[in-house]
Parts: C-alpha cells; structure tokens; sequence
C-alpha cells in the first residue's frame, strides 16, 4: 500500500504524531498556567506569589510536579478501588479529546471535524462522570457531597454552554471550527453574539468549575470535594485535567468568538503571527478567569441552579430563536448585535432582581424590628 | 423534606463531622452537620480543644503576671481582654487612673477592635468564598495596625501592655502622627472591602436572609456585640454603661434591622467606621501626663472579701470579669464571660434548616475566636 | 451585576497598586527597638562580668517559672582584690523558651537592669529539633550582649 507504513494508514500515523505533540505541548503550557495563575492571583491580591523555586519563581510548578509524583498513592481502605483508581482518568481523558479539533493555526489541528463544536461539547462533558466516580469512590462525606454537585452543575451548565455555541454555529453557518474561523476573518463573532458571549463566559466557569461555580470544589465548606482522599500522581491527573480544560476553553473561545488566527489581520498571515494571535485571545480569556476568581465570592447550589434553568437557559434559547429568524428571513445581521446588546441589559436586571432580599418565609425566624434593650 | 420510601429502598440522612481541622472552622471548632442533601437538618457543636484552664492559671498569679494570661484568652483582641481584667483590679483595688493612660487605652482598645473586625471581613470573605483576597487586604490593614502595637508594647499579639492603674509604660514620641498614620490606611482598607464585597450580587444572594436570628432570640441566647445589634436590638456597653471616657465622646451605635448574615457584616463595617471616629476624637483629647498613678504600691494586694463583676464592650460583644478576692495579691476565684461561647449557641438556631454552605458562613458571621470560647 | 463589575475594579486597583508582602526569609522587616522576642542577660562591659547579681527576683515573677537562677559569691569582687562592686554573682541561669510567654515581667523586676528582652530577628527565629535545646544556659543567654549584637531597650 502507498498510503501506509508497516500498514498503517498515513492519516492515522499523522493523527497520532499530533497527539504526542499536544501530549507533551500541553503539560507544559499547563505548568505554566499554574504558574502564572499563581503569579496573577498573588498580583491582585497584593502578594509575591512564588519567589523561592528558580528566577521569580519560575520552577514552582516543576517542583510541585516533582513533590506529586514523589508522594504515595493512598487509597482510602474503604473506598471502591477500580472508581477510585479510575477517576482521575476519566477526568483526563475527556478534558484532552478535546485537542483534536482546536485550531491553533491555519492547518495547526489534530483532525478537522465537520462536526467540530459538538464533538467539543460531548467530550467535555463527559469528565462530569469522572467527577462523579472520584465523589462515590472516595468513601468520604466532602467527596460524595462534591461529586453530587459536580454532577448537578455540570449537566445544568450544559445546555447554556451548548445552546451558545449552536447560535454561533448558525451565524458562522458551520460547525466546523475551521470553517468558524474563516468566516470570521473580518468581523469577529462576538460582534454579533455579544449575549451569548457572556453566556459562554458564565456557562465556561461553571463547566471549568472555577469562582464564582466552584461549588463542588469549594476549599471552605467541602474542602476540595472530590478530590479530598487523592494525593500524589492520582491527584496531579486531576490538576493538569482542570487546567487544559480552562486551556482548551479559552482556545474555543478564541476561536468561536474571536475570530481565531483570521481576525482581525485577515487569513494570509504567517504561522507565527496566527499563533500569536490565537495566544493572546486565549490568555485574555484566562486572565478573565483568574481576575474573576480572584474577585467575587462563590454560588450556592440552589442559585447556582435556578441561575441556570431560570435565567441562562431561556436567554440562550431566545437567541437561538431570534438568530433563526434573521438568518431565515435574511435580516441584516446588525438586528442581531442590538438584540444581543438588548440580551445583556434583560441578563443584568435579572440578576438584579434576583438578589432582591426575598420575603422571609420561615416563620419561627422572622425579626421584631428595634427593640432597644440598656 | 419527607420522602415517601418505596419499601425496601430507605434515604438516611448524612452526617457531616466539620472540623476541628477544617479550613473554615476559625480554629479548632467541630460541629457535626446532620444533613439531608444540601440542606442541614441538625447541628451539634463540639468545643473545649482549646481549654488551657486560664482562669484557673489566673488564680495563682498576681495581677500583674495576669495581664499575661488575658491576652490569651482573646488573642485578636487582646487590649480589650486585658481591659477587662485591669479595669476589675483597679476597682476593687480603688485606683485613680491617670487621664493620659485611660485615652491612650481608648486608642488602644479602638484600634484592636479596628484589627479584629478585619480579620472577620477577611475570614468571612474567604468563608463566602472570595478566592484569598479579602484575606490579603485585611491582613494588609491588620498588619499595620499591629506593626503600631509592636512600636508601643514590644508584641504583636500579647501586648501585655496594661497594668492595674495604668499602663507598663510610656507610649513613643511619635505616637499620634503613627496612629493618624493607620488611619488612613485604615480607611482605604474599609473601602476596598466595602467595594469588594458590599454590593456584589454574589455575595448579597449568599449573605441575605441567611441564618436569621430574631432579636428576641438573641436577648435570650446571651448573644452580645456585633452580633447582637445586628438583629435590631442597640446595646453597646460603651453607651449603655460608660466605661473609661466614652461618655465624653460622640458615636454611634450601627444597628441591624434583619438579623441575617449580610446585616452582620454591614454592622461590623459600619462599627469600624465609628471606631476610626472615636480614635480621631482620643487623639485630639489626648494630654501629657502621667500613666501611672502617684502612689503606686510595689505589690499590690486587694482588699478581703470583694467581688466585683466588668464587663467591656470587646469587638465580640461582652467580654466581662467576675473577680472575687479574700486578700492578697492574687484573685480567689477569676471568671471570664465570654461573648464567643454565648454567641455561639445561636449557632444551631440560625443554622438548621439552612444550606450547607450557609451554615459555614453563619459560623463565619458569629466571628468566634476558640481561645475565648473555650479559655 | 453592577456590583460584580465594582468587585472586579477594585481587585484590578490593587492589581495595579503591586504587592505590599515582603518577601520574608530574605527580607526581614526592621524591628522597633521596643520589640520582646526572649529574655536575655546583659554583660557589663566596664568590669567584664555580667550585670546579674542572681538575686532570684526574676525568678519568682516570672508567671510561668521558666527561669532558673543560680548564684555564687563574686571572685572578682573588690574584698577579693577584684575590680568589681557586686557582692555576690549568677552562677547558673537558664531560662527555658519553650515556656517564656515574653511578658516582660523579668525585665519590669530586676533591680539591677541586668536583664532585657530581645530586639533583633535572632530572638524570633529560634526553631529547633528538640524542645530541650530551648533551654538556654548562662553563655547563650549572655552571647548577644557580649557581642555587642543587641541595643537593649528597658523600659524608664
Ligand atoms: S518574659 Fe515573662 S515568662 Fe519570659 S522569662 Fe521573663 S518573666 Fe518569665
Ligand atoms: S536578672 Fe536581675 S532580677 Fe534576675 S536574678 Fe539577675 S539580677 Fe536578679
């Protein structure tokens, strides 16, 4: 066979030289982001961050990586060894299925599929059972409560999540992330789709698990939830799962919204000028990510639901609407960045009229007023 | 919520043990959260890992070796717990003490309760969820305020700086400039977390009509300070029974009105803001003189058969002294009421009923130091 | 939402305004001089003997007795052809760390001001291997001020 060596097709052998690339390409970009989450974080809250390993800090995340694979692999006597052991494999895994179809560049990607979002979304979605088996395989209170909620939120922010994408989908008129980008290259989606960029931003934290939805992982009530009885190499699977994933989401976004490597320099650029580019649009929604940890207090799970399922969800679903009636009827694509605009004002007073104190309905506990006491 | 069971499938409830070494249990509190899904069912609060016995240590100590023993029990407001004890000696003791050396305790006291409530805003940030940072800048603005301590007494934490009748010894030369100083410093660092925090939707949906107490409740739990006037009812002791010279100076009183988490916080903001009033008023009346008064005995020895019971307003709430003497230079029997612990009963009546994550920001809320809640 | 955006605001402020820790081992802060970290005897320099006469004082003040004070009678005192005005001496003195709550109290007692606390960094950084070797002994105690490594502050 001409297309085979030792027979085995030429586009498998390529696809699986691709991989060992990202591999290895994404343990060192998630080094660095834990690094530089480190270094952001500290920077907003006013401290050093770390000083000690090498220049600046800089082998922080080599020793941490050297300390975890140096640790024991304790497994809690009473806990279902094969969920236990397996979880953190089933977070993995998904998290790095989603390389295959990330643009990096012009030609830069693992495979281009013509159904490139959707396999995007079924893929991350599936860590959620990941996070589920380590939340039940624990045998530990902290986990099964974190694994509950992880499981919860995660198909709750699914939707929203999914609902965006196909409205970006329906503008870009494909699927195809490829075909997303270069459709971009002179105005970026987000002028379109300004509502359902900030839907993508809410439901992306709530499916990184990150402030304010870091309700399963919550340090101060479940002190870590499912990850609570990992430790060593098990526990760093997990580490370097939630950073792709906030890496591979801040690629998406770069690429759905942002006009990828096309915008706003146009297509014939060099390689490297798209990499740039596609750099600095993922780091921006990072930074975004890190700022927002470092700044507003977390979710419960009730709200965090209804937040969902009451306010997100029909937004989305609006959208979805309203961008079929442009498409159908071939309306100017500005009613949609008005509508989108609209969207965001309707977001805003909602959740304004959600924090509205509510009537207190628990009777035994209803308050006297001033009652002066001296 | 009762589930109807389909036979041979039961529910139970989960019992969730929180502490004592738990990242937001404030020390080494344990509570047990009976839970049914998210929502805690029953609570059971285990204290007493942090009894050292100091007021027992007290009874075999002369006054001034007390002091000491004081600051331990209230370690992040220090000033205040010696006040107290200070105070209790001084009049049983009949001492007149120097006006100097009470306003410079006004300050000192003040100043304290500055510190304590940011370690709160910063503790119950985190608790809510913030990821660090209300911590940062409170334990920015706490550490200017103790880098002045540390000027004045020598310690950071355990000033040991007030003795019975006065103070150990004089303050430095630039005192005044240094606490106007912090003040400013202070007040940035109340604006940074009245923008971080006050208004932010995440955290009014989290604190707002969460863990009520009514103020009836509160009276009858004990409850006192912040966390007292935060369910409506306006009793601060330095109002209703001035001590030192607080009658001389012109505050108020910030009162809640809902008794929920979120009015517990904003009372204790919006107390700092009158605290900074008050030092700025200290500082203008302060005179030289001295700290000490004229005759001081070398030992000082209580008269027989008195007993006497102080009570301060610390940044907690009512951080009282029941001293009883029989003669000589040690107290016969040495009693500490503590606000933490009575405060802390309300603990279960907030809590029950409520979400998980709520009952760690009530505990939050309550503000409780374990060293006083357990002595 | 609105207050989301001030949240975020003001966490950039202080994102802009830079770090306000210190970066500690490396950097120490400068100490006052009126800083208690431990106990420490002083050494009169004039005579060359230390200032303690071992009087006990401190000893029976301290609240948590950590101290012990041997004395002796001084070889070097004047009847005895020395240079020295003081009677008796310390022969022995420890003083245990491990249970000195720095209360400043032996400091306050001494008539002799032959004691003072600590001021510099070396008293804050004393972490050991075994609770036993908190226990300092006369050279210890005397090393600092002997150096000439500590400006004892005594309150008047
Ligand atoms: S400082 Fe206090 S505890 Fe320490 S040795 Fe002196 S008297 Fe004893
Ligand atoms: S240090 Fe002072 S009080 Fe203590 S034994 Fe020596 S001379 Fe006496």
């Amino acid at each position: 066979m001409s297309n085979g060596i030792y027979g085995i097709e030429i586009a498998w052998l390529d696809a699986v030289i691709r991989l060992h690339i990202i591999v290895g390409l994404m343990t060192v970009v998630v080094m660095g982001l834990i690094y530089v989450e480190r270094k952001i974080l500290a920077r907003f809250q006013q401290r050093l961050g770390p000083t000690r390993t090498g220049p600046a800090g800089l082998l922080q995340s080599v020793a941490d990586g050297l300390k975890l694979v140096g640790k024991e692999d304790l497994r809690p006597r009473n806990a279902d060894p094969w969920t236990f052991e397996l979880a953190p494999y089933m977070v993995f895994i998904p998290v790095f299925l989603g390389f295959v179809i990330v643009p990096f560049a012009f030609g830069m990607q693992v495979r281009i599929l013509e159904l490139g979002l959707i396999y995007f979304v079924a893929t991350s979605s599936l860590g959620i059972i990941g996070w589920v088996m380590a939340g039940w395989g624990s045998d530990n209170r902290y986990a099964m409560i974190g694994g509950m909620r992880a499981a919860a939120q995660g198909i709750s922010y699914e939707l929203p999540l999914v609902l965006s994408l196909i409205s970006v989908a329906m503008v870009s008129e494909s699927y195809n992330l490829n075909d997303i980008v270069l459709s971009q290259s002179t105005y970026p989606n987000l002028l379109w789709q300004p509502l359902v960029l900030v839907i993508f931003i809410i439901a992306g934290l709530a499916e990184l698990n990150r402030t304010p939805f870091d309700i399963p992982v919550g340090e101060s009530e479940v002190v870590g939830g499912p990850f609570v009885e990992y430790s060593g190499i098990r526990w760093s699977f997990f580490f370097l799962a939630e950073y792709a994933a906030l890496f591979i989401m801040g690629l998406i976004f770069a690429a759905v919204f942002m006009g990828g490597w096309a915008w706003p320099l146009g297509e014939e650029l060099g390689r490297g000028w798209q990499i740039l580019l596609v750099t600095i649009k993922t780091s921006l929604f990072i930074f975004l990510v890190f700022w927002i940890r470092a700044s507003v207090p977390r979710l419960r799970i009730d709200q965090l639901m209804s937040f969902s399922w009451k306010i997100l969800l029909p937004l989305a679903f609006l959208q979805v609407l309203i961008n079929g009636a442009v498409l159908v009827y071939e309306a100017p694509l500005w009613i949609l960045t008005i509508t989108g605009m609209l969207g965001i004002v309707v977001l805003v007073r909602l959740i304004e009229r959600a924090v509205r104190p509510q009537p207190v309905t628990n009777e035994s506990t209803v308050s006297i007023g001033n009652e002066s006491v001296s | 919520m009762v589930v109807e069971s389909t036979p041979g499938f039961e529910t139970q409830d989960l019992l969730i043990n929180v502490g004592p070494q738990h990242p937001s249990t404030h020390g080494v509190f344990r509570m047990v959260l009976e839970v049914d899904g998210e929502i805690v069912k029953d609570l059971v609060p285990h204290i007493g890992y942090l009894h050292r016995g100091a007021e027992k240590l007290c009874e075999n100590n002369d006054f001034r070796q007390g002091v000491g023993y004081m600051d331990r029990t209230e370690y992040l407001a220090s000033h205040n717990a010696e006040l107290s004890y200070v105070m209790a000696v001084e009049a049983l003791a009949e001492l007149e003490v120097p006006e100097r050396a009470q306003w410079i305790r006004m300050i000192l006291c003040e100043l304290n309760r500055l510190s304590s409530h940011f370690m709160f805003l910063g503790a119950f940030g985190v608790d809510v969820g913030v990821f660090g940072t209300p911590f940062i800048y409170a334990w920015r603005e706490r550490e200017a305020i103790i880098d002045l301590f540390e000027e004045i007494s020598g310690d950071r934490m355990m000033y040991a700086y007030f003795r019975a009748g006065g103070l150990a010894w004089e303050v430095p030369g630039n005192f005044e400039e240094r606490v106007r100083e912090v003040l400013v410093s202070t007040r940035q660092g109340m604006k940074d977390f009245d923008n971080l925090l006050t208004r932010n939707e995440i955290f009014l949906a989290r604190t707002k009509n969460v863990g009520i107490i009514s103020a009836e409740d509160a009276v009858e739990l004990g409850m006192s300070g912040p966390t007292l006037r935060a369910s409506g009812v306006s009793l601060d002791i330095r109002k209703a029974e001035p001590y030192m010279y607080y009658d001389q100076i012109d505050f108020d009183v910030p009162v809640g009105t809902n008794g929920d988490v979120f009015d517990r916080y904003l009372v204790r903001l919006k107390e700092m803001e009158q605290s900074v009033h008050i030092i700025e008023q200290c500082l203008a009346r302060l005179d030289d003189g001295p700290i000490m008064p004229e005759r001081m005995p070398r030992m000082l020895r209580l008269p027989e058969d008195q007993e006497i019971y102080v009570r301060t307003e610390a940044p907690r709430g009512e951080y009282g002294i029941y001293l009883v003497s029989k003669g000589g230079n040690k107290p016969w029997r040495l009693k500490v009421r503590s606000a933490c612990l009575s405060n802390l009963q309300a603990l279960k009546k907030m809590s029950v009923g409520q979400y998980v994550a709520d009952a760690i920001i009530i505990l939050g809320s309550i503000d409780i130091v374990l060293s006083e809640v357990d002595r | 939402m609105r207050g989301i955006v001030k949240s975020l605001a003001t966490t950039m402020s202080t994102f802009i305004r830079g770090p306000v820790t210190r970066g500690y081992p490396s950097k120490h802060r400068e100490l006052p001089e009126r800083d208690r970290a431990f106990p420490l005897l002083l050494w009169d320099k004039d005579i060359d003997e230390p200032f303690c006469t071992g009087c006990h004082a401190c000893e029976r003040a301290c609240p948590v007795e950590c101290m012990t004070v041997l004395m002796k009678d001084n070889p070097s005192h004047e009847s005895q052809d020395g240079n020295s005005k003081r009677r008796k001496i310390v022969d022995e003195f420890w003083i245990d760390y491990g249970r000195c709550m720095r209360c400043n109290i032996c400091v306050e007692v001494c008539n002799f001001e032959a004691i003072a606390m600590n001021n510099t960094w070396s008293g804050h950084e004393t972490s050991v291997y075994d609770r036993s070797d908190l226990v300092m002994d006369l050279p210890q105690l005397m090393a600092q001020s002997k150096s000439d490594e500590i400006q004892e502050w005594v309150a008047d």
